[in-house]
C-alpha cells in the first residue's frame, strides 16, 4: 500500500524546535538589518519652526484649478450644484469635486504630502487635530468674523489662529410629538426648564403607561455628543481653552442628574439613534421627546410615515433661569491644507459658499436634491440665518412649522465655545461608556464624573 | 481520484438537509441587501424586513450610476486582479515548491519569514508603505495596488508548500530521471497534481484581491485609480454607527445597489472556476 | 510502490558530487531563484515599513510635528493597560467562539462536497463563498436589524418560545457571540474552500482499500480522512487564529467595539490607535501583538501537527 511519506528528509513537518530556533534568528536577523536600516527612512517629523507666515491671503488673479474634498451623500450633490453658481462668478477656476472617504483619508494624505487637495469638508471636532497642518485663515475671515456665529469661531480656533471657514450650525432643539401630547392635555410650548420637561414626561406617562418619553441616546459616541450639546448650552465643555479638564463641574453634574432621573423615573425610550427601536417607539407615540440636534429633522420627515405631521421643534430647555435655550450638537467647517496647490483658490471657493448670498443660497435653497431647501442645519454666518429670510421653506413634517425660525432664533443662543481636544473620540471609551452605564443604573453621576475624569486624565490627557 | 466511493448510492437526507440549511443561513443576507436595493430608500431604515411589492424602484440604482464611479472601481479591480493574480498564481506555488521540496541554506530561516509576513497587522504598515510609496512616486500607480503585498504571496506561499508537500516524491525523481529540469518538473510534473489546490488557491487569491481595501483606499487619491471596494468604502463612510448630521438613507440605498451590482461579476468568476474543482475525475497521475 | 531508488530525490541531494556540474549548479540554484521573488517583495515592502514602524513605536509622534524618542514608554503604557489585556482576552473570547465552530461545519461542508454523488455541488460551493465577498458595510445593517432586542426576529423567534429578550448587541454578554455569528458567516465560506482542497489530495485509493476492508463512512471519516487533513487543519487554524485576533472591521462596523469595549478585539484596540493619531503607540501596540500571535501559533502547531 502506497504510504504518503509526504515529509521531506530534514524539513520537519512543523514548527519544532529547530524551526522554532530558526524562526528566532529570522528575527534576530530581520532586527539587526532593521537597526542597520534605521538611519535610513523617511524622517518623521524633523520639526522645522514654519519660516514664513502661514496666514493665508486672498490671491490677486483668480484662475487655476482645485480639487475640493466632501463626504459622500446628499451633501455632496448640494455642493456639486452650486459650482455652477461658483463658476459663474469665477469662470476661470475649474473645481474638481470628489467625494472622498474623509476620515480614512485626510490624515495620510497630510502625512505624505501627496496629491493633497486644496480644501476639504471636516467635522468641528477633527479640525484642532489637523491644525498643525492647515493654513491659518484669520487674515481672509476678518471681514466676516463679527458676523459668524460666536462657538463656530471658537470651534475653529486654536493657538491664535483660525483654521476652518465655519460653515454650518447645527442647534439642539427638542423636538416633541405635538399630536399624541396634545391628545394627553400636555402643552409642550410652555416646557421652559428641564424641569418643567420632566413633569411633562410624567404627566405624558400617567396618561400612557407603556411610554418613555424622552429619547435617552444608546450609542456612546452620540451619548457623548448629546452630553456636549448640554454642556454647549451652559457655557462648558469637557476642557477649557487650555485643555484642562472640567467635567468635574456643577454643570455637568447638574446634566448628569437630569438624565439619571429620566432613566430612573422611567421616564425614558433607551435606544440608538434611529435604530430599529427608536424608529418604531418614535411612530408608535411611545416616544414623544427628542432633545437633538437640528439634523434629528430627517428623521420626521422621511422615516415616520406613521406620526408624519405631528412633529414639531421648539428650542430646547434652559437649565437655570434666563439661561441659553439651545447648545451646538456637531457641525463642520471647511479646512485648507498649508501642502495644497492653490490654497487662495479654494478659500475662494469656500468664502462664495460660506458668505456670498447666491452662494449660500444655493446651498440651503431648493435645488434638485432637496426641493424644499436643505433643513439639516442653519448657516453660522449671520447674514445668511436672518430669522425673517428663511432659506429652506416650511416643513410638511412639522406641520408648516417655519422651521427656520426656529432653528435661527435657537442659534443665536448658543453660547461661546472652546476648540475640540484631539482626544475628543477616544474619550468615548470612558466618558461615553460611563454616561451608558449610569443609563444602565450601574453608576451614579457622581461616580460617572469622577472616573471619567481619572480615566481621561491618565489615558489621554497625560499622554499627549 | 478524490471522491469517496461508498456503497451507499446517495448522501442521506440529513446531508442534504444540513446543505440547504447552511446555504441558506449563507445566502439569506445577501438576498436582503440585492433585494433591498430595490426598495425606497427610507424604507430600508425605517421597515428593513418588509418588501412592499408597490414600492419597488430603480431610484437607488439610478442614483448609484450617477454619482459613483462604478465602471471605474470594475475596471481597476480587474487590472489589479489580473496582473497580481498572475503574479501570486506563478511565483507562489513557485516558491511553495522550493520550501517544500528542496533541501537548501537558510530555508528554514526564509520560511520564517514567510511566516513572520502573516502575522504582522496590516494597519500598521499602512503609514510607513505610504511614505515608501511616496518616495518611489508610486501613489495612485497600478504598480502600488498590486506588488506591496506580501501579505498576499506569503498566505499563497504557506499553502502551496503544504499542498506540494504531499505531492509524492517518486513522481519528482521519476521526471528527474527522465532528464527534466528544475523548472520542467514544477511546471510539468507538480502544477497538474496540485491542479484542486491551485484552484482553491486561485479562488481565495480572488477574493482576497477582491475585498482588499485598506491599502487601495489609501494609496489611490483620485477617482479613476479607485478600485472598487474603494468606491464603496467612501459610499459607507457615513454608515458606522457613529454618524453625525447626515441623511444615510440615500446613501445606503446607493450602497446595497452598488453591492449587488459588484456581486455579479465575481460569481462569474466562480462559476467558471468551479470547473477546475475536482468533480471526480481528477487526473489519475496519483496512482502508480 | 517501491523504495525510491538510489538516484531518487533525496540521493540528489546528498550525493552533490554526482553528477555534471552544470546541472548541479541549476539545482542547488533553483530553490533560491524560484523564492526569490518573494524575498524581494518582502524585502521592499515589509522589512522596510517594518524598520520604520519599529522606530515608531519608541516615539510618540502623531502624524504632524516632530517625534520625540521616548523609550519603551508606549510599550509600558500598553502592558499596563487593562484596556490592552482585554482587547487580548476579546479575541480570545471570539477565538473560543469561531474556531471549533468553523472546523466543525466547514468540515462536515467540505466532506459533503467532496462527495460526487451531491446533487448541485457546484451551486453549493458558490453559496458559501458569496458571503466572503460581499462588502461588510453592506450587511452590517442586517446584523442591527435582526438582532435589535425590542423589534428584531431573532428575539421576536425567542418570545415566540416563551424566552425572554435578549439584547444580543446592547450587553457585554451577548455582543461576542453576536459578533463572532458575524465572521462565521463571513469566513466559513474560505474555510469550507481551504478543507475541500485539502480533501481532494487524498489519495482515494486508501478510501477504497478501507471501504473494501469493510470499514463504515464514519469510520472511514474518523480513521482516515481526519489523520491525513491534519495539516490542512494546522493550516486551516493558524490562520484563522491570525485573522480573528487581527479582526477589526466587524465589530468596527456593527458595535463600533461596544458596548463598554466588550467587543473591542486586539485589532480595533490597535485601530483605534491609529485612526486617533497616536502612531507612535499604536507601532509598539502591532508588535506586541505580533508577539502574542506568535505564541499562540507555535501552541496550535505543536498541537496539531501530524505525527508521521
Amino acid at each position: 500500500m502506497h504510504q504518503h511519506s509526504s515529509r521531506d528528509g530534514s524539513a520537519h513537518p512543523a514548527r519544532s524546535g529547530f524551526r522554532r530556533l530558526a524562526r528566532y534568528g529570522a528575527l534576530g536577523i530581520s532586527a539587526t538589518v532593521a537597526l542597520a536600516l534605521t538611519a535610513c527612512g523617511p524622517a518623521i517629523g524633523s520639526g522645522e519652526a514654519p519660516a514664513e507666515s502661514t496666514k493665508l491671503q486672498a490671491p490677486t488673479d483668480p484662475s487655476g484649478e482645485i480639487t475640493i474634498w466632501d463626504r459622500s451623500g446628499d451633501l455632496f450633490e448640494v455642493f456639486d450644484g452650486v459650482i455652477e453658481k461658483f463658476n459663474e462668478k469665477y469662470p476661470d477656476i475649474v473645481v474638481n469635486h470628489e467625494a472622498v472617504d474623509i476620515g480614512a483619508k485626510l490624515q495620510n494624505t497630510l502625512i505624505t504630502a501627496t496629491d493633497v487637495p486644496d480644501g476639504v469638508f471636516l467635522d468641528d471636532q477633527l479640525v484642532p487635530g489637523y491644525a498643525d497642518s492647515l493654513w491659518d485663515l484669520s487674515d481672509v475671515l476678518d471681514p466676516y468674523l463679527a458676523d459668524i456665529a460666536q462657538q463656530k469661531v471658537d470651534v475653529n480656533s486654536i493657538n491664535g489662529g483660525i483654521f476652518g471657514v465655519p460653515w454650518d450650525l447645527d442647534p439642539g432643539l427638542l423636538f416633541y410629538n405635538e399630536a399624541a401630547l396634545t391628545s394627553a392635555g400636555i402643552d409642550a410650548t410652555a416646557i421652559e426648564s428641564y424641569d418643567d420637561l420632566l413633569q411633562a414626561a410624567r404627566d405624558y406617562k400617567a396618561f400612557r403607561p407603556d411610554a418613555g418619553p424622552i429619547h435617552l441616546e444608546q450609542s456612546a459616541f452620540l451619548g457623548q455628543l448629546q452630553l456636549e450639546m448640554y454642556a454647549s448650552q451652559l457655557g462648558t465643555s469637557i476642557t477649557d481653552e487650555n485643555g484642562e479638564l472640567r467635567i468635574d463641574s456643577p454643570e455637568y453634574e447638574q446634566i448628569l442628574t437630569f438624565l439619571d432621573t429620566v432613566q430612573k423615573e422611567g421616564l425614558g425610550t433607551r435606544a440608538e439613534y434611529l435604530g430599529p427601536t427608536d424608529i418604531a417607539t418614535l411612530d408608535s407615540g411611545q416616544q414623544v421627546f427628542v432633545p437633538w440636534a437640528q439634523w434629528f429633522s430627517f428623521g420626521p420627515q422621511q422615516l415616520l410615515p406613521e406620526t408624519l405631521g405631528d412633529w414639531r421643534a421648539m428650542p430646547l430647555p434652559a437649565w437655570e433661569d434666563g439661561g441659553a435655550r439651545s447648545g451646538a450638537m456637531g457641525g463642520s467647517s471647511f479646512i485648507i491644507p498649508k501642502d495644497a496647490a492653490e490654497p487662495g483658490l479654494a478659500w475662494l471657493f469656500y468664502e462664495f459658499l460660506v458668505f456670498d448670498p447666491e452662494g449660500y443660497a444655493a446651498v440651503y435653497g431648493p435645488n434638485s436634491i432637496y426641493p424644499n431647501g436643505l433643513n439639516t442645519s442653519i448657516p453660522s454666518y449671520a447674514p445668511a440665518a436672518d430669522a425673517d429670510k428663511p432659506l429652506f421653506g416650511e416643513v410638511e413634517a412639522f406641520g408648516d412649522q417655519d422651521f427656520w425660525k426656529t432653528a435661527v432664533e435657537a442659534g443665536e443662543q448658543i453660547p461661546g465655545g472652546v476648540p475640540t481636544p484631539t482626544w475628543w473620540g477616544g474619550a468615548v471609551d470612558y466618558l461615553g461608556n460611563n454616561i451608558q452605564k449610569m443609563l444602565d443604573g450601574t453608576m451614579t453621576p457622581q461616580e460617572v464624573i469622577s472616573v471619567s475624569t481619572e480615566d481621561i486624565q491618565t489615558n489621554l490627557v497625560d499622554r499627549q | 481520484m478524490t471522491t469517496v466511493d461508498t456503497r451507499r448510492s446517495r448522501p442521506a437526507i440529513v446531508s442534504q438537509a444540513f446543505m440547504v440549511l447552511l446555504t441558506l443561513l449563507f445566502l439569506s443576507p445577501v438576498v436582503w441587501a440585492v433585494v433591498s436595493s430595490f426598495k425606497p430608500a427610507a424604507d430600508i431604515i425605517r421597515d428593513p424586513l418588509g418588501f412592499d411589492a408597490t414600492s419597488f424602484t430603480l431610484d437607488n440604482f439610478t442614483a448609484m450610476f450617477d454619482s459613483v464611479p462604478l465602471a471605474s472601481g470594475f475596471l481597476n479591480t480587474a487590472i489589479v486582479l489580473v496582473l497580481k493574480g498572475t503574479l501570486i498564481l506563478f511565483f507562489a506555488p513557485l516558491a511553495g515548491y522550493a520550501f517544500a521540496k528542496y533541501d537548501f541554506p537558510l530555508k528554514n530561516v526564509l520560511f520564517g519569514t514567510v511566516l513572520v509576513t502573516l502575522m504582522l497587522p496590516i494597519i500598521v504598515l499602512i503609514i510607513p508603505l505610504l511614505l515608501e510609496m511616496k518616495e518611489f512616486g508610486w501613489i495612485n500607480t497600478y504598480q502600488a495596488l498590486v506588488l506591496p503585498d506580501s501579505f498576499g504571496l506569503a498566505f499563497a506561499i504557506f499553502w502551496m508548500r503544504q499542498v506540494i508537500a504531499s505531492v509524492p516524491d517518486e513522481l519528482l525523481d521519476a521526471a528527474r530521471v527522465d532528464g527534466c529540469g528544475e523548472f520542467g518538473i514544477f511546471w510539468r510534473i507538480v502544477l497538474p497534481v496540485i491542479r484542486p489546490g491551485l484552484a482553491g488557491l486561485a479562488v481565495l487569491t480572488v477574493m482576497n484581491i477582491y475585498n482588499d481595501f485598506i491599502w487601495p483606499v489609501v494609496v489611490t487619491t483620485s477617482d479613476s485609480m479607485q478600485t472598487l471596494q474603494v468606491v464603496l468604502s467612501t459610499l459607507a463612510q457615513n454608515i458606522s454607527g457613529n454618524t453625525i448630521g447626515a441623511d444615510y438613507a440615500t446613501i445606503t440605498g446607493q450602497l446595497l445597489a452598488a453591492s449587488s451590482i459588484a456581486l455579479i461579476p465575481l460569481l462569474v468568476i466562480f462559476i467558471v472556476l468551479q470547473k477546475h474543482f475536482i468533480n471526480g475525475i481528477l487526473a489519475g497521475s496519483v496512482k502508480g | 510502490m517501491t523504495a525510491p531508488s538510489a538516484l531518487g530525490f533525496r540521493a540528489v541531494r546528498r550525493a552533490p558530487q554526482q553528477g555534471p556540474r552544470w546541472s548541479l549548479l541549476r539545482r542547488r540554484s533553483a530553490p533560491y531563484l524560484f523564492i526569490a521573488p518573494f524575498i524581494l517583495i518582502f524585502a521592499l515592502f515589509s522589512i522596510y515599513p517594518l524598520t520604520f514602524a519599529l522606530r515608531l513605536s519608541f516615539t510618540d509622534w502623531r502624524g504632524t510635528g516632530a517625534a520625540t524618542w521616548v523609550g519603551l514608554d508606549n510599550y509600558a503604557y500598553l502592558l499596563g493597560n487593562p484596556a490592552f489585556w482585554a482587547s487580548l482576552a476579546n479575541s480570545g473570547i471570539l477565538w473560543l467562539l469561531i474556531i471549533p465552530a468553523q472546523v466543525v461545519i466547514g468540515l462536515v461542508a467540505a466532506v459533503l462536497l467532496n462527495n460526487a454523488k451531491l446533487r448541485m455541488r457546484g451551486f453549493y460551493r458558490t453559496a458559501f463563498i458569496v458571503p466572503f465577498v460581499t462588502p461588510l458595510v453592506a450587511i452590517a445593517q442586517i446584523w442591527v436589524v435582526v438582532f435589535d432586542q425590542n423589534y428584531g426576529p431573532v428575539n421576536d423567534i425567542l418570545g415566540a418560545v416563551g424566552l425572554p429578550d435578549i439584547g444580543w448587541l446592547t450587553t457585554s454578554e451577548w455582543s461576542k457571540p453576536t459578533i463572532a455569528l458575524l465572521f462565521l458567516w463571513k469566513t466559513t465560506g474560505f474555510a469550507i474552500i481551504i478543507l475541500l482542497s485539502g480533501l481532494q489530495s487524498i489519495d482515494t485509493s486508501v478510501y477504497e482499500a478501507a471501504a473494501l476492508d469493510g470499514a463504515s463512512r464514519a469510520r472511514q471519516l474518523w480513521s482516515i480522512t481526519v489523520p491525513l487533513i491534519r495539516r490542512t487543519l494546522m493550516f486551516l487554524v493558524v490562520l484563522q487564529t491570525l485573522a480573528v485576533f487581527q479582526m477589526f472591521a466587524e465589530p468596527y462596523v456593527v458595535t463600533q467595539g461596544g458596548p463598554y469595549n466588550s467587543t473591542t478585539t486586539a485589532g480595533l484596540y490597535l485601530y483605534n490607535h491609529i485612526t486617533r493619531a497616536d502612531l507612535g503607540t499604536g507601532a509598539a501596540n502591532s508588535f506586541l501583538l505580533v508577539i502574542a500571535v506568535m505564541v499562540l501559533s507555535l501552541v496550535f502547531v505543536r498541537l496539531l501537527r501530524p505525527k508521521d
